[in-house]
């Protein structure tokens, strides 16, 4: 685990560290990485044909329009203007 | 009537013969949490006014002979389960003013008995730990000792019940989450079987392995409360459609020619000898109760930890990419999107729950997929095998549910390797799928509570209380001093 790779891992996480805040994260994940590295001495392979935990997805509901919940309900956790979420300019 | 002492079926009876009404029953249990919780911390939210109104409801109801098994009965509710109207916070910062839109369909099911909700309890963020100590505010303590850890992450739910600020309570469990707390505070949790319980408007954090379930003074309680949450919901597409039965129905049959499995690695040097100890002696108990004793391996156990973490870090990462801060929960600042989006999660998580999503985007990254997240389904598939294996031979399977007691705060919770190996015990059960429930078995000389699990097949919870049930009904608990 070195510094690059936390980088790459904070832009795929979308997460901010400090110089500071980036050392301690890299010497936690090392040991964590350490202890995941076990799983690389059973020789075994997974075999995509067989997990699905038994759900059958022919059984799912049927594709149909419903009333859903009030507008201003779900937008009541947010500030926004006119209905709608506000979110900061993504293009000039 | 003391309050401390009754069961779910002793509360239904007492309300029912108008020995109480559930207005006087919610006003104790409030009475309670306002002396209790300041020294446990158990809840987040207590919900006085709406607990008050809804037992009111319930009294017109019981008065009208239509009460139900849990009309009037006050419970906790572990807060990573939406409650419409009430603040579901997941014990983060990221969600300390959410106030869902919609209640969860567990929520739905309480609501159509008429239960009476006290508050919302404490919980490790995002239900990531076993301290309830990453929790951004209430940090749960145990009743046993206060300076000790109640276990996580559902660790207010369980602290609840064994200090007596609810009867029961719901909680989850993805890895444990449910019945290591319950080992810690020497009381009774259940986790259902994937798909026995409805997962709509629990908080996800790992779907494949999440799963809510009760956390109550004894097995019974506990299959009372499954009773009313469990079923197929169109909801949650990972639901059963396995009919739910009365999952007590097996309470009080014998368990003479039951074969009890004790796999051998889960009784290893990693264990305290005081907790094998216990759980040893309770397998003569059931020897004595008629069943027979089963010797077997679990060789991937080993491996198990690393799995867990791996299937749950990447499934937490993917769950946990929804909080952006644009629709709801903690909005950071930032002159673009990306520098907003960013600001908000750094602010909004804490160290556990960025050190697991980190995690989970390095199993799933390119040029790592294939080395750590499929060889951990490699894993989970070799896990099942082995459980089916053992069931060739034995009903129920008989395991410690943690390695040792609860610790002392800040005595390992900070070192999330340690932490995380912490787990062996239990998470094999959610990468299976499989049913388990965890009970007091005995105590350590620091008169700390140990617990013991027993591991079902596939949609058998009802063995599992039963078997549950024929040990508590010969084990003497020993209340805390909120109890007694």
């Amino acid at each position: 685990m070195d510094i690059q790779t936390i980088d790459h891992l904070c832009e795929l996480s979308k997460l901010n560290f400090n110089d500071e805040e980036k050392q301690k994260v890299m010497e936690e994940m090392s040991a964590i990485i350490e202890l995941m590295d076990t799983v690389k001495e059973i020789d075994l392979t997974y075999d995509d044909t067989k997990d699905n935990n038994s759900i059958k997805y022919s059984e799912v509901r049927k594709d149909e329009a419903k009333p859903s919940y009030p507008t201003e309900k779900l937008l009541s956790n947010t500030e926004p203007q006119d209905n709608c979420y506000v979110v900061p300019k993504m293009v000039e | 009537m003391d309050i401390n002492k009754v069961s779910l079926s002793g509360l239904r009876k007492a309300l029912d013969n108008k020995e109480i009404s559930a207005v006087e029953l919610a006003e104790e249990y409030i009475s309670k949490i306002k002396t209790v919780d300041p020294e446990i911390e158990g809840y987040i939210t207590v919900t006085e006014e709406q607990a008050l109104e809804s037992a009111k409801r319930a009294q017109e109801l019981i008065d009208g002979g239509d009460s139900r098994p849990l009309t009037g009965i006050p419970l906790a509710i572990k807060d990573n389960i939406c409650t419409d109207g009430i603040r579901t916070t997941c014990a983060s910062k990221m969600l300390e003013s959410f106030v869902p839109p919609y209640n969860a369909t567990v929520i739905e099911k309480l609501n159509e008995q008429g239960y009476v909700l006290l508050g919302k309890s404490s919980m490790d963020e995002f239900a990531m730990g076993g301290s309830t100590q990453t929790a951004a505010f209430s940090k749960t303590k145990n009743p046993y000792d206060t300076d000790r850890v109640p276990g996580g992450s559902s660790g207010g739910s369980a602290a609840i019940v064994s200090a007596g600020t609810a009867p029961a309570a719901l909680g989850s469990d993805t890895g444990g989450s449910i019945r290591q707390p319950s080992s810690f505070c020497g009381v009774t949790g259940l986790k259902p079987t994937y798909g026995r319980v409805s997962r709509y408007g629990l908080i996800a954090f790992a779907s494949s392995l999440d799963q809510i379930g009760p956390i109550a003074n004894s097995a019974e309680d506990c299959g009372i409360l499954l009773n009313a949450v469990a079923g197929t919901d169109e909801h949650d597409a990972t639901s059963a459609r396995v009919p739910v039965k009365d999952f007590n129905e097996k309470i009080g049959q014998s368990i003479a020619g039951m074969k009890i499995a004790l796999p051998q690695e889960f009784f290893g040097e990693s264990t305290d000898e005081e907790v094998k100890q216990a759980v040893t002696d309770a397998a003569k108990e059931y020897e004595k109760l008629g069943a027979t004793l089963v010797d077997c391996h679990m060789s991937s156990l080993k491996y198990a930890v690393a799995a867990y973490y791996l299937i749950s870090g990447a499934e937490a990462a993917s769950n946990l990419s929804r909080f952006d801060g644009i629709k709801y929960g903690l909005r950071g600042e930032g002159r673009s999107f990306d520098e907003m989006i960013r600001d908000s999660r750094s602010r909004g998580f804490g160290a556990e729950v960025k050190r697991r999503i980190l995690l989970g985007n390095y199993a799933l990254s390119s040029g790592y997929y294939d080395a750590y997240y499929r060889k951990a389904l490699a894993l989970k598939q070799q896990i099942i095998k082995e459980y089916n294996e053992i069931y060739e031979k034995a009903d129920v399977i008989l395991t410690p549910t943690a390695p040792t007691v609860a610790y002392r705060i800040g005595e390992q919770e900070t070192d999330p390797v340690k932490m995380y190996l912490a787990d062996i015990c239990t998470v094999t059960v959610n990468i299976a799928s499989l049913p388990a429930i965890s009970l007091p078995c005995g105590y350590n000389s620091d008169g700390m509570p140990i617990g013991m699990s027993l591991v079902g097949k596939r949609f058998d919870e009802a063995t599992l209380i039963q078997t549950a049930d024929a040990y508590q009904r010969n084990f003497a608990a020993v209340p805390n001093k909120y109890r007694a």
